[in-house]
């Protein structure tokens, strides 16, 4: 599955990387200098208050953001994963499926992006949505699905797809308990099965807890935990 | 708190208010355009019908009343510049003596002139020969008699007298026929021909021969006097209004001196002709300009309709904070306002700029009621556009959507698989089936689309043919949507269909299209239609010019045409020393003459059939029982053969072979002699060739059975050179033996018909407001929808995919919209052109064999689209500056 990268190789290095934005002519930075390292199986919970810059720090963890300052690199994952889809996968906080497509649509797109072929796209798809109890919206569109439906959706997209790394922003935020923590059940078993490493950022303590590590972030600056 | 609302307004959306102010613009802009076309095109109507009148009136004094006592009231009328007064007296026959023989004419008309009337009427003599005063002939009475300036004619008067005159000049009556006219009597019951034989006397000669007769029985054999007035040319500029106002002051001065004289109104005729082709002119800019007009309201409410979910969200986020449905309301009214205001002024100001650049005027209208109407419709146009596309919008919204309804984007889920009502009932096919049945009937009839019964005031325009046309406008856009939406359904067609742009991503562009199919469609129907304006306007307009140049080239024969004067005769050998003339590409030798057939004087032309179409077009819609080519190969296989009125036909009893017998003058004897031809077909129009019946037949036949090859016209080609110049030189070689008209000077000329309204000005403003609303419908319609699709794409982009994979999804969109428009275009214009130029046969007489397609403008025109097409493809592709979670977070 896993296309000529080497196991052993860190995944995501972030080398001094900071992210600042503009608002008007304030600058706001939302991640500051920052090193930490993504090795292969790893399980993070990155934690932290609203606005400290989880999202930011998960977008450049995937290559989605460019740093302000300093590097992001993905040795493991043989380069910068940008029009690579299915490398990282990420599942977004917000709504990100596309609204003209049904769900098993949504979960086939990286798949098909990927270059994968059409009838295998859909079973992989299929499988993915049974495993998080959606099997059911298989033809829904998204505005006919809930909130935390869809958030399912991205995930099943995500896992469909068979990353390397799994990063997943706050993907129990909009579940009740129980499916919570049975989709956190999913992510952490597809993850297993894959090798993947897992970042999840939550605000929610019991989901931290079953992750191995804990990251936190306040106002940017990010601690990290070492491997115990 | 409408201030602080308004500032966000401009502040946050100004584009798309700019964009909608300029969606209205174009439709203000292009109505006030027709409405200065209309203005200016009606009072160069005016002015033409003015300026072909020789004598504006001719005041007939009735037998008994004093003609000194009309003439003072004719000169005291208002509006009345010179008044003069004219004798008409009758001769029972003129005789000459040239050489050893004698000739004789019948019944001749002898007209008493004062000398100022030459000066005041300067249209109505031409002289051919000799001096312009003294005694005069008419030029065919001097052929008739054989007299030439010096020679003397008698004139056999009524009652026995017989009077010897010296002829001093041969004129030309150009206006014999009004001139000649049955003063009072109705249109219909006029003379067919003005008389063979008139004699022109100064007007103190006229008295000494008519005075005696004038008051005794005699009087009632046709001696009388007119008063013939030159009128005063400031007229209101609408042909309706002036012929109305000119009228009402003949009619006045009929009543002033109470039944002593008829008016003959010349002028108050030549309006009330051009009034039914001011008419005409509205009916032209109906069925060209309203649909231009509609299309770029529709392209506006398609424009504010890409904003509509944004918006949507909007007022919802609105509603929730607390802001009731009825402020919701007012403010999408006053958005209304402001886009609907911005785009008057805006169109008001662009009109006026096209106005004054292609009509010369800024004025909306012929009178300044009418430009104070157009201007307000044209701006009310405006607002109503405006509020079709943001305040209907707004308030369906508030009538059905609830809060939570208001993150619905895509179509409500229950009926996104139901076709539309009027689909389902078969609407669309209805009404184009109507449209076809109405077009049908109004052109298969010989129907009249705009009646000016002559001398009544009012025009009637059958705005019913109008249904037609705009029944095929709807129906042709309701089902276009619904072919495009039948088949963007179907899902697996539409993969395969844009495979090739969009690679493995073809199923998923073919689902996005499918589940965007309305949208889409809507763009496809605005620039098919959008094409088809264009194509059907420029197929009209070039048409059109195509037949005002077959009707010059009708009116002077060719590019440049010789016509040899009286008394000067030369046979075919004459061309080729004209074929030298540069500029000259070719001169083709016509023969005229004049023919009995049973006791009808009728013209003959005698042509050579084998090379005559090298020089002029002779289009099939001259000719019946045979094409063009068929006829003249007819004439020239055959030589006997003759075409001959549609008429004669009826008159004769003709059918296809049977003998004419014409009698043809000799030239040796002078005699006339019976010469046998074949009738061989019909012939309704020929090039120099008068309106009513004539003959044509081969020249080398006539010329051997007459022993006469006398040419009457040279027809000179010049391959489209400059022919003011070529027949300035050819004149200059021929000196007084003949007269030179070329095609440029008769175009301008050509009667009050319509064709020869300029359409210059509304054909450019047309053709450009065709090629904006094109290059609008493809591009701006396109950008906006993929706009729209922005989120879609910031996704798509997140999720991995590559520039190329980008592109895919994109172009497979603009594909489907290009060859959808495409073709809906070409095949709508094509229909519509055909529908055009059927329904508006009546501009053209005679009407045109087929449409003329004006290739080059249609391929600017599918030039401008993809251009546009292409600029919001990449405009649309165009790598954000911002990364595309970014663009998640605020879409
Ligand atoms: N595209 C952007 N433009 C401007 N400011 C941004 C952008 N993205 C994030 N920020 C700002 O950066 C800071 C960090 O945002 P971020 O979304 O990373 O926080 P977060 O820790 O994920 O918060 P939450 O727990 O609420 O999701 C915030 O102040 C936010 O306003
Ligand atoms: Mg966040």
């Amino acid at each position: 599955m896993h296309r000529g990268q080497d196991a052993d190789l860190d995944l995501v290095i972030c080398d001094g990387a900071s992210r600042t934005f503009l608002r008007g002519t304030v600058r706001v930075p939302a991640v500051r200098p920052t090193s930490c390292t993504v090795v292969p199986g790893m399980r993070v919970a990155l934690t932290g208050p609203s606005g400290s810059g989880k999202s930011t720090l998960l977008h450049l963890l995937a290559g989605l953001e460019t740093p302000t300052a300093g590097t992001v690199s993905w040795p493991g994952l043989g380069g910068p994963p940008q029009g690579r889809p299915g490398v990282v996968g990420l599942v977004f906080q917000g709504p990100s499926l596309v609204p003209a497509l049904d769900v098993v649509e949504n979960v086939t797109l990286p798949l098909l992006l990927a270059g994968a072929d059409a009838v295998d796209a859909v079973s992989w798809a299929h499988e993915a949505l049974d495993r998080l109890d959606i099997g059911g919206l298989a033809r829904k569109l998204p505005e006919e699905i809930s909130g935390g439906q869809a958030q399912r959706v991205a995930i099943a997209r995500v896992l469909a797809s068979a990353p390397r790394l799994i990063l997943a922003d706050e993907p129990t935020g909009q579940l009740d308990h129980a499916t919570g923590e049975r989709v956190l059940t999913v992510l952490l078993e597809t993850a297993d099965e894959l090798d993947a490493a897992l970042v999840v950022t939550t605000h929610d303590e019991q989901v931290a807890r079953r992750l191995a590590l804990r990251w936190r972030m306040a106002d940017g600056v990010l601690a990290t935990e070492e491997i115990s | 708190m409408i201030r602080i609302w308004l500032a966000g307004l401009v502040r946050r959306r100004a584009g798309r208010l700019g964009v909608a102010a300029a969606g209205v613009a174009v439709a203000v802009a292009l109505l006030a355009s027709l409405g200065a076309f209309l203005a200016s095109s009606q009072a160069s109507m005016t002015a033409r019908a003015v300026r072909d009148v020789t004598v504006d009136w001719q005041v007939q004094v009735q037998p008994g009343a004093d003609p000194a006592a009309v003439l003072d009231t004719v000169r005291a009328a208002a509006g009345t510049t010179q008044a003069v007064p004219v004798g008409f007296g009758q001769a029972d026959g003129l005789t000459a003596t040239t050489g050893a023989t004698t000739q004789n004419t019948g019944a001749a008309v002898v007209l008493g002139l004062p000398y100022s009337y030459r000066a005041t009427f300067p249209g109505e003599l031409r002289t051919l020969a000799g001096t312009d005063q003294g005694v005069l002939v008419a030029q065919q009475t001097a052929a008739n008699l054989g007299v030439a300036p010096g020679g003397t004619i008698t004139v056999n008067l009524r009652g026995g007298a017989a009077t010897s005159l010296r002829v001093d000049g041969v004129v030309d009556l150009p206006a014999a026929n009004s001139l000649f006219q049955t003063v009072g009597a109705p249109p219909g019951s006029q003379p067919n021909a003005p008389p063979d034989n008139v004699v022109l006397l100064p007007e103190a000669r006229w008295q000494d021969l008519f005075a005696p007769l004038a008051s005794g029985a005699a009087a009632a054999d046709g001696v009388h006097t007119q008063i013939h007035a030159a009128r005063s040319h400031a007229l209101p500029a609408d042909p309706a209004s002036a012929f109305v106002a000119e009228s009402g002051q003949a009619r006045n001065l009929e009543a002033q001196t109470a039944g002593a004289a008829v008016v003959g109104d010349n002028l108050g005729a030549a309006l009330d002709a051009a009034r039914s082709d001011a008419a005409y002119a509205q009916v032209l800019f109906v069925f060209l300009g309203l649909p231009g007009a509609v299309l770029a309201g529709l392209l506006t409410v398609a424009v504010a309709a890409a904003g509509a979910d944004r918006r949507r969200r909007e007022q919802a986020l609105a509603r929730t904070r607390g802001v009731t449905t009825t402020q919701v309301l007012w403010l999408a009214a006053l958005e209304a306002g402001l886009v609907g205001l911005l785009g008057a002024a805006g169109g008001l100001a662009a009109a006026a700029l096209v106005g004054w650049s292609a009509f010369g005027a800024v004025r909306f209208g012929a009178t300044p009621v009418a430009a104070v109407g157009w201007t307000a419709g044209a701006a009310l146009v405006g607002l109503l556009v405006a509020a079709a596309a943001i305040l209907a919008p707004a308030y369906r919204d508030v009538r059905s959507a609830t809060v939570a309804a208001s993150r619905r984007t895509a179509p409500d889920a229950r009926s996104r698989d139901r076709s539309p009502w009027w689909a389902r009932y078969g609407i669309d096919v209805l009404l184009l089936a109507g449209g076809g049945l109405i077009v049908w009937s109004t052109t298969g009839t010989g129907y009249q689309l705009v009646l000016a019964p002559e001398g009544v005031p009012t025009i009637s325009v059958s705005y019913w043919a109008f249904a037609g046309p705009a029944l095929l406008w709807v129906g042709a856009g309701l089902l276009i949507r619904c072919l495009v939406e039948t088949t963007l359904r179907r899902r697996r067609l539409v993969g395969r269909v844009v495979g090739p742009v969009a690679g493995r991503l073809a199923s998923t562009a073919a689902a996005m299209m499918a589940r965007g199919r309305r949208p889409l469609a809507r763009s496809v129907v605005l620039l098919g239609l959008a094409l088809a304006f264009a194509v059907s306007t420029a197929t009209f307009n070039a048409t059109y010019a195509a037949q005002a140049e077959a009707d010059a080239q009708l009116t002077n024969g060719a590019d440049v045409t010789v016509t040899q004067s009286p008394g000067v005769r030369v046979g075919p050998e004459a061309a080729p020393p004209l074929a030298a003339v540069p500029g000259v590409r070719a001169v083709e030798p016509l023969q005229h003459r004049f023919a009995y057939i049973g006791k009808d004087l009728q013209d003959l032309y005698g042509v050579r059939p084998d090379t005559i179409t090298g020089v002029t077009a002779l289009q099939d819609s001259y000719f019946q029982g045979g094409s063009a080519r068929s006829l003249m190969a007819t004439l020239t296989t055959a030589p006997d053969s003759i075409l001959v009125s549609a008429e004669t036909v009826k008159d004769y009893q003709l059918l296809p072979g049977d003998v004419v017998n014409l009698r043809l003058q000799d030239s040796t004897t002078k005699q006339l002699v019976t010469v046998p031809f074949h009738y061989a077909g019909i012939v309704t129009e020929f090039p120099t060739a008068p309106k009513d019946s004539f003959f044509v037949a081969n020249a080398s036949y006539v010329a051997a059975k007459t022993g006469n090859n006398a040419v009457g016209a040279f027809l000179v080609d010049t391959g489209g050179g400059d022919v003011t110049t070529v027949a300035a030189q050819i004149q200059a070689r021929l000196g007084a033996s003949a007269t030179v008209t070329d095609i440029a000077h008769t175009r301008s000329r050509v009667g009050s018909s319509l064709t020869a309204v300029d359409l210059a000005g509304l054909t450019a403003v047309e053709l450009g407001f065709a090629l904006v609303l094109a290059a609008a419908a493809g591009g701006l319609v396109l950008f906006l929808g993929l706009a729209e699709r922005r989120r879609t794409f910031a996704i798509t982009t997140a999720l991995g995919a590559t520039r190329r994979q980008m592109r895919g999804l994109v172009t497979a969109e603009a594909a489907v919209l290009t060859v959808g428009g495409l073709v809906a275009g070409a095949s709508v214009g094509w229909l519509l052109s055909q529908v055009l130029v059927a329904v508006l046969t009546g501009v053209f007489d005679p009407p045109p064999a087929s449409a003329t397609v004006p290739w080059a403008y249609l391929g600017i025109a599918v030039a401008v689209t993809l251009g546009g097409l292409g600029i919001a493809t990449v405009g649309a592709l165009r790598p954000g500056r911002r990364a595309p979670v970014a663009l998640l977070r605020e879409l």
